[in-house]
């Protein structure tokens, strides 16, 4: 049976048109280099803790008189580990988000950065960070450490359903008026956040500094289990929204002709983009353009096909901010850069690129 | 069979189709003609579900309001008048998502031969490879009709028929690749599928249909064979315009030549 499979395998492959023995290969070397920017990114610091000499205490390796200073253990364990994995966390939630949101209106140019959506996010975080200890007091004793991810939610949520209903007339959206619409929302979130930030006072404005300076610096167990669980819910959902995207690609009409329910694809897309860019945009403030520039560097490896550009697009989004956050910190060492500088220094310039290659080969 | 009853539609406010009732049995291919608003391709639209309906519609014998996405795919396939991709999609990848859901009704193991043979079917073997963009505008609406063959590749699946609906399929094809989809339709249907397709040319019409409808103002002004349908007094009620019909001999065939102002003028002299 084994075999056969194989057989079938190789078969498929030759298929002219057929991409998908490069998606799974793809997968494989993504993986990889995941696994590596994880290990770059345990072994980088200010400190002079070594990661391996941590495992070989923890497995009782070490020689004897040898032992892990608690320090060194203190600093893998609270500093190191959490920050590797809640860049992990966000670089793949912020990927697969605008992937998704690519998909959602057929445009390879939406990213919840460019079109409002993390500024909506944002304003709900300043709100929770502002009047959280006055007007919303109680509703901030009843969400505890989850208030600031909720309420990033509830406004990435809000700046989503706008953002398409101005944005999509009978299954079409319109890119100018996407973009458009974004910069109204954004300024808008923008002007509502200034207005926050204005009647803040001094304490809450260093609260509003560190938060907004785009940084996994402050990255501990705390952030992770706040954020963790609603990253991890909005890719675990994505992972099964493949075939309906791809089908989505064709409108929507044609999608539900091919037996895509495409309003109920529609909702879970729109909350698990606002609860993946909700949940970053709490924890991290803003880190721009990893969610155009990893999605499209796929597609130009792989192709279209969302079945393997959302795991694709999570393993190297999650790589793309580990490798950022490890440059970060050892550009300007022993300070530190905010990671948003490095990652819109790579896409930026990416994203620039895009325009003119697109330009030539497609119009839209 | 697609039965439908009372068929109306309304658009912001204004009636676009005033109760069409009509029925497609399989094995037959229905051509729907009349000029331009005259609510063909709403009809079409209330047929796959794109456009609220008042009336019914029963697809074989379920009523089509009742059926999931799901259901409804493995019973019809649609061509839409036209697609645009905003991906770089390979042509295979483009006649593979007609899969996403649909039962073509072949044995899984050479499902994935499936896409090739679709585009066998429309002329266009060994253009798998290509990227879709990169195609004509012809090229393209024959790759689009390969999805939608994919997608019920078998017209007739565990004694349960199945259709094709096609919004204008020759629109912007050259004579023979018209002639070939229209032979790929019937085909279709005489192994037991059912089709309904918009056309404006009236002799393929004449040629391929088992049935017209004529359509104007959101009315049906008639519902036949073509050879009882097709009269010169009906093509000047529903198109506005004069026009002969005549009869090709042996088969008995109508066709429908048009009339210059010049030919009336010269008629009316003579």
């Amino acid at each position: 049976m084994a075999q056969v499979l194989t057989e079938g395998r190789i078969r498929t492959a030759r298929l002219a048109g057929d991409r998908s023995g490069l998606g799974q290969v793809t997968l494989a070397v993504l993986t990889l280099l995941l696994l590596l920017a994880m290990a770059i990114s345990m072994t980088t610091g200010a400190s002079g803790a070594s990661i391996w000499t941590w495992m070989q205490g923890v497995l009782g390796l070490l020689p004897q008189g040898h032992e892990i200073s608690l320090r060194d253990h203190a600093v893998i364990v609270n500093i190191r580990l959490p920050r590797m994995l809640l860049g992990m966390l966000i670089g793949a939630g912020l990927a697969v988000s605008g992937l998704l949101m690519q998909g959602l209106f057929r445009n390879p140019l939406a990213d919840p950065g460019l079109v409002g959506v993390s500024a909506g996010a944002g304003l709900g975080a300043v709100g929770m960070i502002v009047l959280g200890t006055t007007a919303l007091a109680p509703l901030t004793a009843f969400l505890g450490i989850y208030a600031l991810q909720i309420a990033s939610f509830v406004g990435g949520v809000i700046t989503t359903f706008i953002l398409y209903r101005v944005a999509t007339r009978s299954g079409q959206t319109a890119m100018a008026t996407m973009l458009l619409a974004g910069i109204a929302l954004g300024a808008l979130a923008g002007a509502a956040t200034g207005v926050l930030v204005y009647v803040a006072n001094d304490a809450q404005l260093r609260d509003l500094t560190f938060w907004g300076m785009g940084s996994l610096a402050g990255a501990n167990w705390t952030k992770i289990m706040a954020s963790g669980p609603v990253i991890l819910a909005a890719l675990l959902a994505a992972a099964f929204l493949g075939k309906g995207l791809n089908a989505l690609t064709l409108g929507e009409a044609t999608a539900s002709h091919l037996g895509i329910p495409v309003q109920r694809l529609k909702h879970i897309v729109i909350l698990a983009v606002a609860g993946a860019t909700g949940a970053s945009v709490a924890v991290s403030g803003g880190i721009g353009f990893v969610g155009i520039v990893v999605p499209h560097l796929l597609r130009l490896v792989i192709g279209p096909d969302h079945r393997y550009l959302l795991p694709a697009s999570a393993l190297l989004g999650a790589s793309f901010l580990l490798l950022a956050d490890a440059v970060s910190r050892v550009i300007v060492a022993p300070a530190e850069l905010p990671i948003g500088i490095v990652t819109a220094a790579v896409g930026g310039p990416f994203f620039l690129w895009i325009l003119l290659r697109k330009r030539a080969v497609f119009s839209w | 069979m697609i039965q439908a009853q009372d068929i109306t539609v309304d658009i912001a406010g204004r009636r676009i189709l005033h109760g069409v009732s009509f029925s497609a049995r399989p094995g037959t291919l229905t051509a729907v003609i009349g000029p331009n608003g005259s609510g063909k391709s709403t009809l079409l639209k209330a047929l796959c579900r794109d456009h609220r309906y008042g009336g019914t519609i029963r697809l074989n014998t379920q009523d089509l309001a009742g059926l999931t996405p799901a259901q409804a795919a493995s019973l019809r396939a649609v061509l839409p008048q036209a697609s645009n991709l905003p991906f770089p999609f390979t042509v295979r990848e483009v006649v593979a998502l007609g899969l996403t859901a649909g039962r073509p009704g072949v044995l899984p193991g050479t499902l994935h031969r499936l896409p090739e043979q679709a585009l066998a079917r429309v002329d266009l073997a060994g253009f798998g490879g290509r990227f879709y963009g990169e195609l004509s505008g012809g090229e393209q609406q024959r790759v689009q009709l390969a999805r939608v063959l994919a997608q019920v590749w078998i017209p007739v699946l565990d004694g349960v028929p199945r259709y094709l609906l096609l919004d204008e399929p020759v629109s912007s094809l050259d004579i023979k690749h018209q002639i070939l989809i229209m032979d790929v339709a019937r085909q279709f249907a005489r192994e037991g599928g059912g089709v309904i397709a918009i056309l404006h040319d009236l002799n393929l019409a004449a040629i391929y249909a088992d049935q017209i409808l004529a359509l104007r103002d959101g009315r049906l002004q008639g519902c036949g064979a073509p050879a009882d349908l097709l009269t010169d007094q009906l093509i000047a009620d529903v198109f506005d315009c004069p026009m002969r019909v005549g009869m090709v001999p042996p088969a008995h065939i109508p066709f429908v030549l048009p009339q210059s102002a010049d030919h009336v003028e010269l008629a009316a002299a003579g």
